[in-house]
């Protein structure tokens, strides 16, 4: 790494303190899961002795930090490493966690579970999950909830990190194609943030409670609906509990997680919610409109019902991945407007994959006008949305985002499928990490884990789900600075 | 009424003509010396070199005594600080020529209430809405509204199409309610007579209820269709304030501004409106733009050159209606050779605004219109002289103006035989400049009888 892109100095703090901030956020995950091992009497050492290590870790890096000459201008690459750092950091301990617990004995594969845990992709190895000691459960649970909302605005809000340099790693994080700033200072925002994030995760844990699941069950799923993960304490997922209510809540907290965070915020405080409200809007109009399709075609094959069909529609729509059915086995119709859903996502800056609604929407005006152009060659036309005009960087930068994601989807494909699945699984397999979405179809489709990929596959797969979550650019410029040629 | 004019420009002397002419003493303050020698020769007003929002010269022309105070210079700024300034000072009545709208926004109230300015006047947004008026009532060149907008009195031009042609106006057909009261004849209002012969190229004064009023204009004038679509060109205040008023109806809109970071504004700030980054006067351009299909072609570039190029391309190409902006005088006598259907002059709409406010204020409500018409709407008392009379016996009584109308009620009422003023009613009268000064006796309450 040249020293003229990442200056020694206080990029390196940057990405100290990033990193330091992110150990210590774990720590307090894992000392809570270290608790409930103590209470359940399995697994409490495993989380004890790994919330040391990252206590120490943490304690160091923000040393090394502060001792960092400080107070000068980051250069442009520190956000994108710091962000892209904290991530691997955070799935590389959540995968020692799960190595001295027991629950894995190859450390690719713990750090598969780790990392689609924290990118809240929700795919898993365990096809014995009830087996699990508590304390693991839980721990996949909150990694899921850290990483729903974001790494590092967990760290900004709780831990004292301040600057101007934050920032950038906050914008790398965050997800959509304008950073909006809710407050003058970033602190601020992050704790707006964090504040709703917590609101819903304790309005959901309610809701479970008062339709039926225990205290434990409740309180994971909330975590894992809200930040839109799919990880369940049960084999069956949310086919374990057959209740309609459960279902329902379930689908209401997926939706409540996949909508623009900005947008609760303008909302509660009565400000203008445009062009929010509009993406929140299309965002219910694409899911009610593929609920319906896939409905139609599963009632028609006489394979399931709307009860089905809108859970796991819901639930792949929102990027989540909880299952209640055996999508794989209905008709080539829902099994080819599943894949395609895979790519949908849900609002930016919510906690959600995939492309989003609003980049969905503004690629698909940007193409009906790149159409309209031959008509009248002169004419000057404005991307809008929700009576916003969007500025010509905007255009380029979901034009690009679509570019890089697509050809990501189309080399994960390829690379998948050389490791030897099936096309399905194959496509699926690169299409579910990078949208971070859980299950895939085929060999990995929602009955089963993925357990059915080699080796090679599983990593390529932790590759892609961090570039999906970080939202490709992140990463993608990063590796670019790292090994492409120097502009 | 004493009167002061801050600025001597074109705005500022057609004011002070116009109130020298009716008898006021008005003083012009002019910053530019070679200006005011030359305004010292063109008008009958005394006029003082300075800055219109110095102490010094306000205290020189007496400010403090004066009855109205109108700050008409290019500079937004100056005017205000005149204005206020003169507020201060104990002039009755203050105007100010505004034209940037971050000053006030939509309304005037902040002008009005906070500042204490009582009219401000905005060249580019009347001239905008001029324009949208005569856009929206095609075949009139002007229109203004009455009685709570249920009666439009419109300039209508008479072209060849027009079925007024070789007919004497008491023998033309009356599909629709409207009664012609006026005629302009080059350059010469007069009343109308039943045995004139309409030609082209007249104008006529026709008053109509606004229900009627588009279809009795296309009617009268001929030909005439609802525009559908209107090419703009130029982008500038006006262009935009005209386009913004269009958009917000059903009409195809396109506007060309060659300049592209303003088009790029201008498309951001008009979603319903189609922008074109092009330069808009060439043939090639305008065919680019559709203004061959378009039905009305307005010109409100900058210049007035350019203007009127384009708007001579755009009458070649078919363009049914082609207005332009045409800032300077010396070019307004061109306009009727040109072949262009009208032209707009944003300092004169601005003069003529700031008399009829003027009017409003101090000559019992008298109503200039553009066309050199006047109007004033009356009360018929209880008792007037003109109460029970018909419509042709007013005709006798009053001379030099007519009745235009009749508001009572809900119902716009157009003269006709048999129909005869009430008390209560509310009665719009029409005549040449300075004939409605002597009306206003008939329809108060006669002393005799008390």
């Amino acid at each position: 790494m040249s020293a003229r892109w990442l200056r020694v100095g206080p990029d390196a703090a940057l990405v100290l303190l990033t990193i330091g901030g992110t150990f210590a956020a774990c720590t307090i995950g894992l000392a809570v899961c270290a608790a409930v091992g103590e209470l359940e009497g399995r697994a409490s050492d495993a989380f004890a002795f790994t919330a040391l290590g990252t206590l120490v870790l943490s304690a160091l890096c923000l040393q090394l930090a502060r001792a960092a000459r400080r107070g000068l201008a980051v250069g442009p690459l520190a956000g994108l490493a710091a962000v892209t750092l904290a991530w691997i950091a955070a799935s590389a301990v959540g995968g020692v966690a799960l190595l001295a617990a027991g629950t894995f004995t190859s450390p690719l594969d713990a750090f598969f579970e780790a990392t689609s845990g924290f990118t809240t992709t929700g795919a898993t190895l365990l096809s014995e999950i009830e087996a699990q000691p508590d304390a693991v459960l839980l721990w996949r649970s909150i990694m899921q909830w850290l990483g729903g909302v974001g790494i590092v605005v967990v760290v900004v809000a709780i831990a004292p990190v301040t600057g101007p340099a934050v920032q950038r790693a906050f914008y790398a994080e965050t997800t959509g194609i304008t950073t909006e700033r809710l407050t003058p200072r970033i602190v601020d925002t992050a704790k707006i943030i964090a504040a709703i994030y917590l609101v819903l995760s304790l309005a959901a844990v309610v809701a479970y409670a008062l339709v039926g699941l225990g205290g434990f069950d409740a309180v994971n799923h909330a975590m894992t609906s809200v930040a839109t993960g799919g990880f369940s304490t049960r084999d069956d997922s949310m086919a374990a509990f057959d209740s309609l209510p459960v279902e329902l809540v379930a689908i209401f907290f997926m939706i409540a997680g996949g909508i623009n965070f900005a947008f609760y915020w303008r909302a509660v405080r009565r400000k203008p919610v445009m062009p929010q409200a509009a993406e929140v809007l299309a965002f219910l109009a694409i899911l009610v409109a593929a609920i319906a399709a896939v409905t139609l075609s599963v009632e028609l094959a006489g394979e399931a019902t709307l009860r089905e069909a809108a859970f796991n529609v819901t639930s792949i729509v929102t990027s989540t991945g909880y299952t209640s059915a055996d999508y794989d086995g209905w008709n080539q119709f829902a099994r080819v407007g599943f894949l395609v859903l895979f790519t949908s996502g849900a609002c930016a800056a919510s906690t959600a994959g995939g492309i989003k609604v609003i980049r969905s929407v503004l690629l698909a005006k940007a193409a009906r006008q790149e159409l309209e152009r031959p008509l009248q060659p002169r004419a000057v036309r404005v991307l809008r949305f929700g009576r916003h005009a969007y500025s010509e960087d905007v255009r380029r930068a979901v034009l690009g985002f679509f570019l890089v994601y697509a050809m990501i989807y189309v080399v994960g494909s390829l690379a998948m499928a050389a490791t030897g699945v099936d096309p399905v699984t194959a496509i699926s397999a690169a299409s579910s990490a990078l949208n971070i979405i859980g299950p895939g179809l085929g060999e990995i489709g929602p009955e089963t884990t993925w357990e059915a990929l080699p080796g090679f596959g599983r990593g390529l797969a932790i590759a892609l789900m961090i570039t999906g979550r970080l939202e490709v650019f992140t990463v993608v410029v990063l590796l670019v600075a790292i090994f492409g040629r120097r502009p | 009424m004493k009167t002061i004019v801050i600025g001597g420009g074109e705005v500022g002397v057609n004011v002070a003509r116009t109130l020298s002419a009716d008898g006021h003493d008005v003083t012009v303050v002019e910053i530019d010396p070679v200006r005011c020698a030359t305004l010292q020769g063109e008008i009958d007003a005394l006029v003082i070199e300075g800055s219109g929002g110095s102490p010094r010269v306000l205290e020189q022309v007496d400010a403090g005594s004066a009855d109205l105070l109108a700050a008409v210079t290019r500079n937004d700024e100056a005017n205000l600080i005149a204005a206020l300034s003169a507020r201060q000072l104990g002039t009755q009545i203050t105007v100010a020529r505004v034209r940037d709208p971050d000053f006030f926004g939509p309304d005037e109230s902040f002008a009005r209430d906070v500042l204490g300015i009582d009219f401000v006047i905005d060249p580019d947004r009347a001239t905008a809405s001029d324009i949208a008026d005569a856009i929206s009532l095609p075949g009139a060149v002007t229109v203004e509204y009455f009685g709570d907008g249920r009666l439009a009195v419109a300039e209508i031009i008479v072209t060849e199409a027009s079925p007024l042609l070789g007919v004497e106006l008491a023998e033309r057909e009356r599909p629709h309610p409207a009664y012609i009261v006026g005629l302009a004849r080059d350059g010469e209002e007069s009343l109308i007579r039943p045995e004139v012969v309409p030609q082209v190229g007249d104008h006529l004064l026709v008053a109509i209820p606004t229900d009627h009023a588009r279809a009795a204009v296309a009617h009268l004038a001929g030909g005439t269709r609802e525009v559908r679509g209107c090419v703009i060109f130029g982008g500038g205040k006006i262009g935009l304030r005209l386009a913004r008023i269009l958009q917000a109806t059903r009409m195809k809109v396109t506007l060309l501004e060659r300049e592209a970071t303003r088009a790029r504004y201008l498309a951001e700030q008009l979603p319903r409106v189609t922008v074109l980054h092009d330069e808009g006067v060439s043939r090639e351009a305008q065919e680019a733009a559709h203004v061959d299909e378009a039905d009305a072609f307005v010109a409100c570039a900058g210049d007035d050159r350019a203007n009127l190029l384009a708007a001579l391309n755009a009458k070649r190409l078919g363009a049914d209606l082609c207005m332009s902006i045409v800032s300077r005088e010396e070019f307004t006598p061109l306009i009727d050779a040109l072949a262009i259907d009208a032209s707009f002059s944003p300092r004169l709409i601005t003069a003529e605004a700031i008399l009829r406010f003027v009017h409003t204020q101090s000559v019992r409500a008298i109503h200039l219109l553009r066309s050199g018409f006047e109007v004033i709407e009356l009360e018929a008392e209880e008792g007037a002289q003109i109460v029970g009379k018909g419509i042709g016996e007013t005709q006798g009584m009053l001379s030099g103006c007519r009745v235009g109308a009749i508001l009572r009620g809900d119902d716009a009422m157009i003269p006709q035989k048999g129909l005869e003023i009430r008390p209560g009613d509310r009665v719009l009268m029409l005549g040449v400049e300075g004939a409605l000064s002597g009306v206003e006796p008939f329809f108060a309450r006669s002393r005799r009888r008390e």
